[in-house]
């Protein structure tokens, strides 16, 4: 990592303190710990109807066994110090007020690089908390946008909204991909969870839109908790985008999202997600921990699920987004670039639950790792006895840039029906020192070369996002490569 | 009031049962061997059995094979059988220095190992004297770690029969060294062989080990092999694992390399109940080479988990990882290959490839091929697949007028060809031939 680059994090951690970061302390923020007088506090807050907080009560009790030692999830390749639960505050309300007066106070090397991402002015100041007039223009676009949505019956709404206006759909289908018993992070989520989206994509309908613009206007702030519902009923089909590639920060250390996919009879989903968060400084300080359980069922015949994902920052990225191939002939695909710099620690992969019959899975991982930085890929393909002819096929290549960081491989295979077909390739290498000079014998230097070599390794990936984020995600990558080579 | 009798662990039986033998049967070794044994006892209680819970054990249920109903085989029965029908279970052909063991002890009697050459000794660790005794108990257990793996500790614990196997520097073993294991036992009985090779500079040396049951009594066999390969020398090591369905087997098999060595390891298992292999190689130092090679032939409810470790901490190394699988019945494999590259072990070139058929609906396949790795100018890769024959390639051959079977013998030849093939010695090779189209 490059003196600018480190200086550009470091400057982006301390700003908070400069420009002092306005902590709401009036009623809306809960005290620090958790028990279930919280709990019940949240749910008050959010005005949840009682069979929420009912749920969230018992995923909190079943939270309250995992305390034990040996039940805390220490099984990734990641290090990193125990976290402190009781000293961390589970509710703030999205937070208005602003931080900025005009752009013209924002760290200005955090502005060129929005630039040089191409994010428009108005989102720069949305993303850096300018105080701008641009509620106005949200909610003239937002207006627009959910017309022409509830026009075709799509519901997309944040979650607290849905628990109000449709919670048949929300007890049907919430915890029904991810129970609350899944994992720790799933079951303090589901006690805590703050706010997320709700998505509702009715039969036969096909969603005009990504819906990530929608999202990226409407939804900042969700919080530390979230929670992501989709449902797409028989032969919809909904494209749907998280995050985005502008440098995000927050204030809170810990994060730990559910995000649920249903995908009845031929209806597909494609989930795409660009992570971007506050990597840490340069020891790896204040960054954050990012622990999110993402899963979807593919609960009818020839539905689709597709995961893609870019992860740059976090300073742990645990992260498994699986598919459950339940119903026949289903299709589950995951690609994903990880790349790690600094201090960063990533264990990501995927799981592939073949129980269908003649269901397929695709699984591409990318990871390229620099700096001190250690990158890991885990992934389970299971093929259960009654799974008759799926195939599989997963391929994870690493790229190491630099001789201080780590790559490494952990999958899983699990074959219980001999009309399988699984293969899994893996292969680790740097940077060849051929193809450096290729590109220098045509007058490309060192860093372009690099540029050039590690975006064409991840193109197939990029390539899988929607064209816009396509787009942004090579410049982040570039951006993000600058200075941590050579 | 009654009072029961508390349940017994099996840990503690264990050390129930060291505190019974230490001083009465396994008295008469040395005071280091003795000290040795009582470090691996407490190593033992501390980490007690692996269980479900144990990510490296996973998917096999080891512990479910002990039970408070064991005990340590140390006893000696007198021979179940005469020197010809011993060496009817040799595989013919092969000419070697033979040495049979019954129950992990040698019986000279059984065995020829004359002539080896000038200075290589192999005998019983209890007969190993003067300094290189001395030598050769010092260096046990230094490979593997009684601290790290409760079956090492549990075999350290109850050391007494071992083989050393010494070659000096500079010498040639002209003929490989045969060691036929023979088990007999009554039902759970806890057998546990034991072997220690050094092969000196320059050295070289080939070892086969064959691992039969003389009868359908559930053995728990531990094994513990330590393989020391010094500078320039080449240490080749054939096993073939033919136990009875209803015994259990954990192999804990260590190598160690010096620079510019060579070692090899082929395992063919062909039957047995469970069976579990461990084996770590370390090449600790430049210009090593390492072969890791398993052909496994899983039938009836057989389950065979080989699960193996080359940690990489020098520069310039090369490995390469073959398991091949096929899987016929309720058979399950397991598969579990670790890449270790250090920080700074730059130039390594590791393989891996794990390939398993499964051949009917009962059969399990679990494969886990792992690279962990710290440097940057490494190539490294693995691979996986399973999958049943190929239908198109069987009609082919059935379309061409042969039957069934025979179609699915050429396949399955086909498939483990490679691996069978690396055996160097051809009367080895022929016999697991001969089993797999047997099986067939």
């Amino acid at each position: 990592m490059s003196q600018s680059d480190t200086d550009f994090l470091q400057e982006v951690a301390d700003s908070d303190y400069k420009y002092g970061f306005v902590t709401d302390i009036e009623a809306d923020t809960v005290p620090k710990g958790l028990n279930e007088a919280v709990i019940r506090l949240i749910s008050e807050k959010k005005e949840e109807p009682e069979w929420m907080l009912e749920r969230r009560l018992k995923a909190f009790r079943h939270w309250l066994t995992l305390q034990e030692k040996d039940k805390y999830p220490r099984w990734a390749h990641i290090k990193y110090p125990d976290v402190d639960f009781q000293n961390i505050s589970y509710y703030s309300a999205p937070n208005n007020k602003p931080k900025y007066e005009s752009l013209d106070e924002v760290d200005p090397e955090l502005l060129e690089t929005f630039s040089k991402l191409g994010i428009s002015l108005e989102e720069q100041k949305r993303l850096t908390g300018v105080a701008v007039d641009i509620v106005m223009d949200s909610v003239s676009v937002a207006t627009t946008f959910s017309d022409q949505l509830a026009e075709l019956g799509i519901i997309f709404c944040s979650f607290g909204e849905a628990v109000e206006k449709h919670p048949e759909l929300i007890k049907k289908y919430m915890g029904s991909v991810v129970p609350y018993t899944d994992n720790f992070y799933a079951c303090l989520n589901s006690a805590v969870f703050s706010d997320g989206s709700f998505c509702y994509i009715p039969k036969g309908v096909r969603c005009p839109m990504e819906l990530s613009t929608y999202f990226r206007i409407n939804e900042a702030g969700t919080g530390q908790f979230e929670r992501t519902l989709i449902i797409a009923e028989e032969g919809s089909y909904v494209s749907y985008l998280e995050g985005c590639t502008a440098p995000m920060r927050d204030e809170n250390q810990m994060h730990a999202a559910i995000v649920e996919i249903i995908a009845h009879k031929d209806a597909e989903v494609k989930y795409s997600t660009i992570q971007n968060w506050y990597p840490g400084n340069e020891e790896g300080k204040g960054g954050i921990y990012n622990f999110v359980t993402k899963r979807g069922i593919c609960a009818g015949d020839n539905a689709k699920i597709s995961w893609t994902q870019l992860e740059t920052g976090s300073a742990i990225t645990w992260k498994y987004p699986s598919v459950i191939l339940k119903g026949d002939h289903s299709v589950g695909e995951f690609y994903s670039v990880a790349f790690t710099k600094g201090k960063q620690q990533a264990d990501t992969g995927t799981k592939m639950i073949h129980l269908g019959k003649n269901t397929r899975s695709t699984i591409i991982s990318k990871g390229i790792s620099a700096g001190n930085s250690q990158n890991s890929y885990r992934g389970l393909v299971k093929v259960n006895a009654k799974a008759e002819g799926a195939r599989n096929f997963s391929q994870c290549d690493s790229m190491l840039l630099g001789d201080r960081c780590g790559a490494h491989t952990f999958p899983y295979l699990e074959i219980e029906n001999p009309t399988a077909q699984v293969e899994h390739e893996a292969t680790t290498s740097k940077v060849g020192e051929d193809q450096i000079f290729y590109c220098n014998q045509r007058g490309i230097g060192e860093e372009e070369a690099i540029k050039l070599i590690v975006n064409g390794f991840c193109k197939d990936i990029l390539a899988k996002l929607p064209m816009e984020f396509a787009i942004e995600a090579q410049k982040l990558l570039a951006i993000e490569l600058e200075g941590s080579v050579g | 009031m009654t009072t029961i009798e508390s349940p017994h662990r099996v840990e503690d039986r264990i050390s129930e049962l060291y505190s019974m033998l230490d001083g009465h049967t396994l008295n008469g070794n040395s005071a280091a061997l003795k000290n040795l044994r009582k470090k691996a006892i407490e190593a033992f209680a501390a980490q007690g059995l692996p269980t479900r819970k144990t990510e490296a054990w996973k998917y096999t249920p080891v512990e479910k094979k002990l039970s408070v109903d064991h005990t340590v085989y140390h006893e000696n029965r007198p021979l179940p059988l005469s020197k010809e029908e011993a060496h009817a279970f040799l595989v013919p052909g092969i000419d070697a220095y033979l040495a049979v063991t019954v129950n992990g002890k040698y019986i000279a009697e059984l065995s020829n190992i004359e002539g080896l050459p000038n200075g290589t000794v192999f005998t019983p660790i209890d007969q190993a004297s003067g300094s290189l005794g001395d030598l050769l108990v010092s260096r046990l257990d230094t490979q593997s770690d009684s601290s790290k793996s409760p079956f090492v500790a549990l075999n350290t614990a109850f050391l007494k029969d071992g083989l050393v196997l010494h070659v000096p520097a500079k010498v040639h073993v002209d003929k490989p060294i045969y060691v036929l294991h023979l088990f007999d036992t009554d039902a759970h009985t806890i057998v546990q062989p034991r072997m220690l090779c050094v092969a000196e500079r320059e050295s070289e040396v080939t070892l086969i080990e064959q691992y039969v049951s003389l009868n359908e009594a559930s053995h728990f066999i531990n094994v513990v092999s330590e393989w020391a390969v010094s500078q320039q020398a080449t240490f080749k090591h054939y096993q073939i694992q033919d136990l009875n369905t209803a015994s259990t087997a954990v192999f804990n098999q260590y190598a160690y390399q010096e620079q510019h060595s060579y070692f090899a390891t082929h395992t063919s298992t062909l039957k047995g109940g469970l069976i579990r292999n461990n084996l770590e190689i370390v090449p600790d130092a430049e210009e090593c080479e390492s072969h890791l090679l398993g052909f496994l032939l899983g039938s009836g409810t057989m389950h065979v988990d080989n699960h193996t470790l080359v940690d990489h901490k020098k520069p310039n190394c090369f490995s390469n990882e073959l398991y091949k699988n096929i899987l016929d019945d309720q058979s399950t494999g397991v598969f579990n290959g670790k890449v270790f590259v250090h920080q700074d072990a730059q130039k390594i070139n590791a393989y891996q490839s794990n390939k398993s058929i499964t051949l009917t609906n009962k059969a399990r396949m679990y494969s886990k091929p792992e690279l962990e790795i710290y440097a940057d100018d490494v190539r490294c890769s693995h691979g996986a697949t399973t999958g049943q024959l190929d239908a198109e390639a069987l009609f082919y051959l059935r379309s061409r007028g042969l039957s069934q079977k025979q179609a699915r013998s050429i396949l399955l030849k086909a498939f483990a060809h490679d691996v069978i093939d690396a055996i160097e010695f051809e009367p080895l090779r022929d016999y697991v031939d001969s089993r797999l189209l047997e099986s067939l």
